[in-house]
């Protein structure tokens, strides 16, 4: 670019030079010719000058400086002056052209250069951009599709089809791994409805059979105790395999059905049946009534499982405080140190300690049911105590 | 009482059996959906118990059978499937029960009298042993014709012992009848040792006999 500004001006400076010259010998020949045929031109500095010489001198050009006093500034000249002998008189023949100044010449090169780039420049900027809007308009359609994707919905992801060979192969890979994702997590759901349910029968006959040998006359106080100790373990093994399969159906959406449920009269119910099998003392503040719509199985356990999660970790250190406002469902039970992991606290078969005896499957079965209806659930530890809140109102929390 | 248990595991159909012969009750058999299918159309019952999942076909349909021979047989259905639509599929086949595998066989025998009950005298009969008279349509009990004020749960408590007479029941069972699946979150079971002394005390010398301890933590409601 700056070179091609440097050559274009000395070329431009050359043509204008030999251009000048041409028209001062052409000038000077006018002159000559018109003195010739007897006339004496007149002189016109700092144009023309004719002067009568006594001695000729050799022809020469030259660059001059000269006051314009019409611009009130030094011009640059070019001069012609030859010496003629025409009808035996010398003449010295002196004939001047305003020349172009260089640095002028340099300018307009460099001011068209710009408004040349910049013409161009804008107009291709917005070509491309154009250009690129439509070259691109699949893979950003395709790009939002895999944000919005989600293993719960059914529907195959939906990519647009490009000319590019790059952006079809994508496709091509990303309808692929969406597919094996997809499938892949068909099959994890399908496996654990299939092992909860294939192991209910086997479940049945050994709680079947052990309630017979039990009632048999020939057992001893010791196998009873152990029998019941098996008894109790198969309980346990019941639970989880019955949370196991509401989670899945928690993430089946299977639960369509909602009703107006009076959460704080759930609670009262919850708090008086619990109170016939803890001996912890259970207190509920109820400033206002929730009202939330849901299944009514869900709500049950929703509470159920927040409030016994609270029993089960305050220790027998009560009181547990429930408090019920503004449709926020809050719990808290003693607690010395806050939860290690809070990110892990909604996470099936998490467990803080394992002194604690559970399933570890009972808050996320609470977080599964508060994302299905949008409640929103948080953790905090205060003042020794750990807290957890629900917030029914979905309008509040679309808002945060 | 004659039953029927269609029931394709013969592991669990024959403890089934067993439990529910020990008070001298009729048991019959049906290991698949044709000898189900066969047996309800040929007999009649007083209570059928009958598995969704027989292995060569649904319960339901022997269950449609039945309703569409016009049998006065009570229907409990057992599921290994804990799902309310099922549930409901069969209540409204009109089954009269519904039980989910696992399950106790006392509480099983438990829902098998009160659906004898209904069935038989179109209503809730009353249930005497000896000195004690449960009303269960008031859902009250008597000792000696006085009437006991019991709560929800010492009633349901004197109900299940009464109806699992002469069987060992140990807390667990009791408590997993009476508390649902919350009973699994108790530490320990002494808050049913407290709830059977409480009925101890209001079933008066009489009928506190009846509720003899076994094996040192478990239960027996017996005459002996």
């Amino acid at each position: 670019m700056v070179i091609s500004t440097f050559a274009l001006f000395f070329y431009v400076r050359w043509l204008l030079k030999q251009e000048v010259e041409e028209e001062l010998f052409s000038a000077e020949a006018r002159i000559e010719s018109a003195l010739n045929a007897g006339k004496h031109p007149s002189s016109l500095a700092p144009i023309i000058e004719v002067l009568e010489v006594d001695q000729p001198e050799a022809s020469f050009t030259k660059d001059t400086v000269i006051y314009d006093p019409s611009q009130n500034e030094m011009e640059l000249f070019r001069e012609l002056s030859t010496y003629k002998n025409i009808n035996n008189k010398f003449y010295k023949i002196s004939v001047r052209v305003l020349v172009v100044e260089t640095n002028q010449i340099l300018w307009a090169i460099i001011i068209s250069y710009i408004v040349i780039v910049l013409v161009v420049f804008i107009f291709q900027f917005y070509l491309n951009k154009s250009y690129n809007k439509k070259l691109w308009s699949p893979f950003v359609h395709n790009l939002e599709q895999m944000k919005t994707f989600s293993l719960l919905s059914t529907n195959p992801i939906q990519l647009l089809d490009s000319e590019i060979l790059e952006f079809s192969e994508l496709n091509k890979e990303i309808a692929l791994l969406t597919g094996k994702v997809r499938d892949d997590y068909e099959n994890l759901k399908q496996y654990t409805e299939d092992v909860s349910h294939e192991l209910q029968t086997p479940l049945a006959i050994i709680q079947a059979k052990i309630e017979n040998i039990i009632n048999d006359q020939s057992v001893t106080e010791v196998q009873f105790n152990q029998l019941t100790s098996i008894q109790k373990d198969i309980q346990r093994l019941t639970q989880l395999n019955k949370r196991l399969t509401l989670l899945t159906k928690l993430e089946n959406q299977q639960f369509t059905y909602r009703e107006n449920i009076e959460i704080t009269a759930l609670i009262d119910q919850i708090i008086a049946n619990f109170s016939e099998i803890f001996s912890i003392a259970l207190s509920f503040q109820k400033t206002n009534n929730i009202l939330a719509s849901m299944d009514p199985y869900l709500a049950e356990i929703l509470c159920n499982n927040i409030i016994s999660n609270a029993i089960k970790h305050s220790g027998n250190n009560g009181p547990i405080t429930i408090a019920a406002k503004d449709m926020i469902l809050s719990v808290s039970n003693f607690g010395l140190k806050p939860i290690a992991n809070p990110q892990h606290l909604f996470t099936r078969f998490y467990r803080e300690t394992k002194e604690v005896k559970s399933t570890g499957l009972g808050l996320a079965i609470v977080k599964k049911i508060c994302d299905l209806y949008g409640y929103h659930i948080s953790y905090k530890h205060v003042q020794d105590h750990h807290c957890f809140s629900i917030d029914f109102d979905t309008t509040r929390v679309s808002n945060k | 009482m004659k039953f029927l248990i269609a029931e394709d595991e013969i592991s669990l159909q024959q403890s089934i059996v067993t439990y529910l012969e020990k008070d001298g009750n009729v048991c019959e058999c049906a290991s698949n959906y044709e000898e189900a299918i066969y047996k309800v159309s040929l007999y009649d019952y007083d209570v059928i118990i009958l598995d969704i999942n027989l292995v060569t076909g649904s319960g339901l349909e022997v269950l449609k059978q039945l309703k569409k021979e016009k049998k006065k047989a009570g229907v409990i259905i057992i599921s290994a499937n804990n799902s309310l639509s099922d549930k409901l599929e069969g209540l409204d086949l009109g089954a009269d029960d519904y039980i989910t595998k696992p399950f106790h066989l006392a509480e099983l025998n438990s829902r098998l009298k009160a659906v004898l009950r209904r069935g038989k005298f179109g209503g809730d009969e009353s249930i005497v042993f000896n000195e004690i008279r449960i009303d269960t349509r008031a859902k009250s009990a008597y000792i000696i014709d006085m009437p006991m004020t019991l709560t929800r749960k010492e009633y349901d408590l004197l109900l299940f012992f009464v109806t699992n007479k002469n069987r060992v029941l140990s807390k667990e069972i009791i408590a997993e009848h009476l508390w649902g699946d919350n009973s699994d979150l108790a530490d320990n079971f002494d808050f049913i040792y407290v709830h059977i002394n409480n009925l101890r005390k209001k079933l008066t010398p009489e009928g506190a006999k009846y509720i003899k301890t076994a094996y040192g933590s478990g239960y027996k409601f017996t005459e002996e």
